[in-house]
């Protein structure tokens, strides 16, 4: 396994066991690389779409679909409480992790409260809806946006 | 990428915006691109759908068109 890989998967298993986002310093640590071979791995992942990083080149914005940051979409598995980039990874990180969750977050209209359960075969009936204004060609072009 | 109580909602949205409705997704096609794109996402041999592979799986969720098309030609 090469060492992008093998930072990619501490990077996302960090995500997974503690719903938060791991320093260069801890992903060093797990996978046995000096940090500056870590910041070398998180740029060719950022290349490959697999993080986004923040200004500073060390801090991870986006693990998809686990967020880095706070958003408005929160889902709660196990013990953990985790941060969606968007309402498509909110249904992602049940998904990722392979275990039911619920997912909170609100209608971007009205405001509404969302709660959603999701299980191990998907979520609940619900008649909420997903809606994206930004076309697949151009999600990428700013994807903290989109 | 946002989630709505109804598509009176979305349309209402849109139009505060000045930015025309875009397709509207029920949650278990969600699903089917959640899973699709992160099932296997902590695995060591996950990897992202291509852009040829990507509007077939999108129709096969019943979401066809230009707008789930990654390769469309890209306005403005």
């Amino acid at each position: 396994m090469d060492d992008a890989t093998r930072v990619k998967l501490a990077v996302y298993w960090h995500f997974a066991e503690t719903g938060r986002g791991p320093a260069p310093e801890e992903v060093a640590g797990r996978v046995g690389l000096a940090p500056g071979d870590v910041l070398d791995a998180y740029r060719a992942l950022a290349a490959q779409r697999l993080l986004v990083l923040g200004a500073d080149g060390a801090s991870i914005r986006m693990a998809p679909p686990f967020a880095g940051v706070p958003t408005r979409h929160v889902v709660e598995a196990g013990v953990n409480r985790y941060f969606a980039n968007c309402a498509w990874d909110a249904l992602g990180v049940p998904a990722a992790l392979g275990r039911p969750g619920t997912i909170r977050s609100r209608c971007a209209h009205s405001g509404e409260p969302l709660r959603l359960a999701v299980g191990e075969d998907g979520p609940e009936p619900s008649a909420w809806l997903f809606h994206s204004l930004v076309p697949a060609a151009r999600w990428w072009d700013d994807i903290v946006f989109t | 990428m946002l989630f709505f109580r109804s598509e009176e909602d979305v349309r209402a949205w849109c139009a505060a915006l000045g930015s025309p409705p875009g397709p509207l997704v029920r949650m278990d096609q969600l699903w089917g691109l959640a899973t699709t794109w992160y099932a296997t996402r902590l695995q060591a041999d996950a990897r992202r759908p291509t852009p040829a592979e990507i509007p077939g799986i999108f129709a096969g969720l019943g979401l066809t068109g230009e707008f789930w098309d990654p390769r469309a030609p890209r306005a403005g």
